[in-house]
């Protein structure tokens, strides 16, 4: 099989080729671009597919590919290397398969959705996501952090042009810079981690002996040499590097309190939103702690602070998420929370977990958005949910998957979001029975599990059930193939992905399925160090159980299951009605404070507008009056001789340049006299 | 003779130009431009250089021949290049060729005279970059200036004269400054008969100047040092010595502030590395904390004075500040990834503003305004022109697989392991700069060229012209080059950067 990973590069080269193509030879292509996209995204499926299957059969790749700056470390600890390679192991061959099977399906579904919508500057369009899948496929195969960062802001990048893809309103140029600038908040504390990381141990790689993880395990042994700045213990340095890292992620994952970009990103093609939120940018900060997870091992407080982040923020979403109008305000509040989910089985050290439902999560969350691109067609481009309804029968494809993505999304059995989400939750749970602040992250999620029914179901309610609220939702506009197969193939995945890790019924019974956990133990094959058990026995955490493991396993998959459901049946009691109301009033006086989503807008905005502007201008002015001024002062005394001055200045060329070579003389012999008169 | 060749190849089509009909001025000029571009390029091929020019190294393309003898004191022709004068001269000679195909849309008055005065200004900076006596460096030094005041003062805005006066007089009193204390320090220096920089380097490293007029020797060579950091500072320009360059910006014509911006800011950062950081290691260690705390205010102030401006080139102007700030960052952690970082910073940011100046002018010939607040919605009527825009703003914004984030990326894994106090905290407090140049950058964008489309001027904008949008691509094409492939230049600056730092070994 070692042939096969001699093509891994072309994973990624193939959409650069496309956006390459898309963006010179777009306008004359048929389809605007739109097939150098799908057959670009196939390619790198097949190729993926077959990364996967080599993987399968025992093997694994990591080849430094390319030398791009080498050197001495500053802090004197050797020569370092700053390299681009490939890491194919069983964590990455997984993901390149989500990302270009997913990268694949909204490069189809935009032929029914951009090119027969009649959009203007498609080329544009389909350049954008050759790029964002290029950059996010390299950034999967990233055998190193520095390499990570780079295509990690080549997404942001990436975003930041898609998001702003209709540039010629107001309010998409404004998300789109909001979600750069707010994301590179998050990439500043991130790149101080990685110069902090490649200065402490001199390496950035991934994996392997020379492996930034080897090196912080060696030196917390005593075994190994590193640089600490300022004498700090190897122990904290590595928790407050990690953190730093962490930054990025919580940028990208839009964790709080960096989530605030993501709703606003909604400005985007509905498309992009499915790659964005299912495969690409946003699951790329949660890859990144998946990929480095050692390091993370290796810090409990680093862990724990992931794990109620990410607990604080599935609550946290989730609850606003139910007030929320517009389809894709809902499903982009949604996405907040389940990444919330990721972060926090990751933090319990529940990784099988955590990457189990950033696959689950991609396949929903991609059918949800791409079904609400569908539902987005049907209305004639409507996204008010309150403007829908009864689309049920008219759209029986957009609604069964649609329906399908929703189970999934809100953890009903069997459907693949409830054995992710509660083998997070299980891990959560056992870990939190030994440590407080887990045990308060797990409530959280727990809770936000109701929330998510809820929010959910009020979301398929309202635009597939009852009566048509609304001329267009009695008049569907019809959807083609290329946007139903999309659907079909996704909605199949939302239900029996699960299959890959049924952990609860394999505790139950004891059957050997948990193929995934399998798969990223390296059963099949891996890389030394970076697997599942090599990870666990670098935990620090105990874990309890309540009465024995079947009961608990049992009681954390009924507790979130009955909580799931009766989330799901209040908005069957409140919203499956033919003519529903909002019921927001019920919401007393919270409502004002969900509706303006917790005021966190406000305060960034704030920061941004209302201190950083005004005080940039109140540095401007001082520059003028104090700095400049100074200047203009100094020169006020030669001020009358510079009026003289100004009458040489003729205009006529000839005479500065005759001024100019006299002046040059002059300085030649003054100089000579200077040079004899000091002697 | 390669370097003389350059030179004199420069200053005869500078002659020629001069004298040449208005009419075919800008195509001769370009012609003649082409010559010691590719000359230039072949020596960067033909390369063979080690170590550091002032330090013993092997210079490539070297001649020295007596020139004049003061008394016991010799001045003689002598220019040699190293891994860190070869890119600078590379980028002039590229920069150069490409502001004078960017001036021929807006230059429409008095051709000859404007193009003979870029070919007079390339002469001379690639003198200041080669020269290694300190008279010849000298007067290529203050020739610059000549030129540059011209092209601000005849071919500039409303304020031009203000402008180009300011930039004169102040860049002139500190070259004063700086050449009394270097002049001092020579005739401070025991057994040295000579003002070629390597015999100064040289008998600064082995024991320094002795004391002179009853100030002791190593005080004598902190006061050089101070003198000729501020001399230098404000032709970098850090803060708080910068108020000459946004004025001379928005003032000057498109193609000067190519070469302002893209190469004659680099004279500053360039001398500093080559006097203050090779010739005075014991006083960059003293210093190093002031030095590093006027960088990171450079930076931070830089880009704060950048987001409250609304006028394009005054945007650009100030980040060149936060940028050039890097730079200083870079030198002063002294480290092979620092000073290298630094230099490569040096060459980056002389294509990517050339680039950012390129293509607010291209906007500027189209709208006759700059400010962000007169328009909006540019994307709409000139595509490409913005495309590129926005390309050499995610390049400011240090954008990986740019040549802004090789550079910034060596420059703070340089810096934060260094040895000198603080440097992590220092670092970390810099790198918010790349928080604030997204900030100024995209929202600048956001206004101007995002959108509905709107202009406050009552011009026709068409799209532009190909030999507007063609420099333009040829540097972004050189930006992404650098980006991917550092080593491009990076290899040699730090064969040439090593020496600087083992210094006290010679």
């Amino acid at each position: 099989m070692e042939g096969v990973f001699s093509y891994a590069p072309a994973i990624a080269a193939f959409p650069l080729v496309a956006f390459v193509i898309a963006l010179a030879f777009g306008k004359y292509m048929p389809k605007k671009g739109a097939f150098a996209g799908i057959f670009a995204t196939l390619g790198s499926l097949v190729l993926s597919v077959l990364m996967l299957v080599a993987v399968a059969s025992g093997e694994v790749y990591h080849e430094t590919l390319y030398e791009w700056a080498i050197g001495e470390t500053p802090s004197g600890i050797g020569g370092i290397e700053f390299t681009f390679g490939i890491l194919i192991d069983p964590l990455s061959a997984l993901m390149l398969v989500i990302v270009s099977l997913i990268a694949f399906l909204v490069h189809v579904f935009s032929l029914g959705y951009m090119n027969a919508e009649g959009e203007t500057g498609l080329p544009r369009y389909y350049a954008g996501l050759g790029l964002f899948t290029f950059s996010m496929l390299a950034f999967v195969f990233a055998d190193n952090l520095l390499m990570a960062f780079m295509f990690f802001e080549l997404v942001g990048l990436c975003s930041f042009l898609l998001i702003g893809f209709w540039f010629r309103t107001r309010s998409a140029p404004s998300a789109a810079k909001k979600a750069f600038l707010v994301t590179r908040f998050g990439d500043y504390f991130f790149l101080i981690g990685v110069v902090a990381i490649a200065a402490t141990f001199g390496t950035l790689q991934f994996a392997g002996d020379g492996s930034f993880v080897a090196a912080a395990e060696a030196a917390m042994d005593g075994t190994g040499e590193a640089w600490t700045p300022a004498g700090i213990g190897i122990e904290s340095w590595v928790t407050v590097t990690g953190l730093l890292v962490l930054g990025g992620v919580i940028g990208k994952s839009a964790q709080f309190p960096l989530h605030t970009w993501l709703p606003d990103a909604m400005e985007g093609p509905t498309t992009v939103s499915a790659l964005i939120h299912a495969a690409t940018m946003v699951a790329a900060g949660v890859y990144l702690v998946a990929r480095m997870f050692g390091y993370y091992a290796l810090s409990p407080t680093a862990l724990a602070i992931i794990a109620f982040v990410g607990g604080f923020t599935a609550l946290f979403a989730a609850t606003m998420g139910v007030v929320k109008d517009d389809i894709k305000q809902v499903l982009a509040y949604s996405t907040i929370s389940q990444y919330g989910y990721m972060m926090l089985g990751l933090g319990v050290g529940g990784y099988v977990a955590g990457v189990f439902h950033l696959m689950n999560h991609a396949f929903f969350k991609a059918l949800l958005f791409l079904g609400a691109g569908s539902v987005i067609v049907i209305m004639h481009h409507e996204q008010d949910m309150w403007k829908m309804g009864g689309l049920k029968d008219k759209a029986p494809v957009t609604y069964y998957t649609f329906l399908a993505g929703a189970l999934a999304l809100a953890g009903i059995i069997p459907f693949s979001g409830f054995w992710s989400k509660d083998e997070i939750l299980f891990d959560a749970m056992i870990v939190g029975l030994e440590e407080p602040v887990i045990l308060a992250a797990y409530v959280m999620g727990l809770l936000a599990v109701f929330f998510t029914g809820f929010y959910t179901f009020r979301m398929v309610f309202l635009t597939f059930h009852g009566e048509p609220r609304s001329e267009t939702a009695e008049d569907p506009h019809p959807v083609g193939w290329s946007i139903k197969a999309p659907l079909i193939v996704l909605g199949v995945l939302a239900l029996v992905a699960g299959i890959a890790n049924l952990a609860p019924v394999a505790k139950l019974t004891g059957l050997d399925i948990t193929f995934l956990q399998g798969w990223l133990d390296g059963e099949y094959g891996a890389v030394e160090g970076l697997t599942y058990g090599a990870y666990s026995d670098l935990l620090a955490y105990e874990t309890g159980v309540i009465g024995s493991e079947q009961l608990t396993v049992l009681l954390a998959a009924g507790l979130s299951l009955l909580l799931a459901f009766s989330g799901a049946g209040l908005a069957w009691k409140l919203y499956n009605v033919p003519e529903p109301v909002a019921h927001k009033e019920r919401l007393g006086s919270v409502r004002e404070t969900i509706e303006a989503n917790y005021y966190q807008d406000e305060y960034q905005v704030w920061l941004a507008e209302g201190l950083t502007l005004p005080f940039a201008r109140a540095a401007d002015r001082f520059d003028q009056t104090v700095i400049d001024g100074l200047v203009d002062g100094v020169s006020t005394g030669s001020r009358s001789a510079g009026s003289r001055m100004r009458r040489l200045q003729t205009g006529i060329v000839t005479n500065y340049a005759a001024l100019l070579v006299a002046g040059f003389i002059a300085l030649l012999v003054v100089l000579g006299f200077l040079g004899g008169w000091f002697l | 003779m390669m370097i003389e060749a350059l030179i004199a190849v420069a200053l005869v089509g500078a002659l020629v130009t001069f004298l040449a009909p208005n009419r075919i001025a800008g195509k001769l000029a370009f012609a003649i431009s082409l010559v010691p571009a590719a000359l230039s390029l072949w020596m960067f091929s033909a390369f063979d250089g080690a170590g550091n020019a002032l330090l013993e190294g092997d210079l490539a393309f070297e001649s020295q021949v007596e020139w004049l003898q003061l008394s016991e004191y010799s001045i003689s022709w002598f220019v040699g290049l190293d891994g860190i004068s070869l890119p600078l001269v590379v980028l002039t000679t590229i920069l150069t060729t490409l502001a004078i195909v960017s001036s021929w849309t807006p230059i429409d008055e008095r051709e000859s005279q404007f193009y003979g005065l870029l070919l007079f200004i390339e002469a001379n900076l690639i003198g200041v970059f080669a020269a290694l006596d300190f008279f010849v460096w000298f007067i290529f030094w203050e020739a610059v200036l000549i030129p540059m005041y011209l092209l601000i003062g005849i071919w500039g805005g409303p304020r031009r004269k203000y402008a180009a006066i300011k930039f004169f007089v102040y860049t002139n009193v500190a070259s004063l400054l700086m050449f009394g204390a270097f002049i001092a320090l020579v005739f401070a220096l025991p057994e040295v008969t000579t003002f070629a920089l390597p015999d100064v380097a040289t008998a600064m490293l082995n024991g320094g100047p002795e004391a002179m007029f009853g100030v002791a020797g190593t005080t004598l060579a902190s006061i050089v040092f101070v003198a000729m950091f501020i001399g230098f500072a404000v032709k970098v320009p850090i803060v708080p010595f910068h108020t000459w360059l946004p004025d001379a910006h928005v003032e000057a014509p498109t193609p000067a502030s190519v070469l302002l911006a893209g190469v004659l800011l680099k004279m500053g950062t360039y001398a500093l590395l080559r006097f203050n950081f090779t010739m005075f290691p014991d006083q960059v260690e003293a210093y190093a904390v002031p030095i590093a705390a006027i960088a990171v205010i450079s930076v931070i102030y830089g880009a704060l004075l950048a987001l409250a401006q609304t006028d394009l080139k005054r945007i650009v102007a100030y980040s060149s500040v936060s940028s050039m700030g890097y730079v200083i960052l870079g030198l002063i952690a002294y480290t092979q990834f620092g000073v290298g970082g630094a230099t490569f910073q040096m060459v980056s940011h002389g294509l990517i503003s050339g680039l950012m100046f390129m293509a607010v002018g291209v906007i500027y010939n189209a709208t006759h305004t700059r400010m962000v607040t007169d328009m909006s919605g540019m994307a709409d009527r000139m595509p490409v022109a913005v495309g590129i825009l926005v390309a050499g703003a995610f390049g400011y914004m240090g954008l990986p697989l740019m040549s802004g984030f090789a550079a910034e990326y060596f420059i703070f894994f340089g810096s934060f392991g260094a040895d000198f106090p603080y440097a992590p905290i220092f670092t970390a407090l810099a790198m918010f700069g790349i928080v604030l140049v997204a900030g100024y950058l995209l929202f600048a964008m956001q206004r101007a060229v995002f959108g509905p489309y709107n202009l406050e001027t009552d011009y026709e904008v068409s799209t532009a012209p190909l030999h507007d949008i063609a420099p333009m691509f040829v540097l972004l094409g050189l930006i992404i080059a650098l980006g991917v492939a550092p080593d491009l230049i990076f290899e040699m600056i730090t064969d040439a950067v090593d020496p600087i730092l083992d210094g006290g070994e010679l």
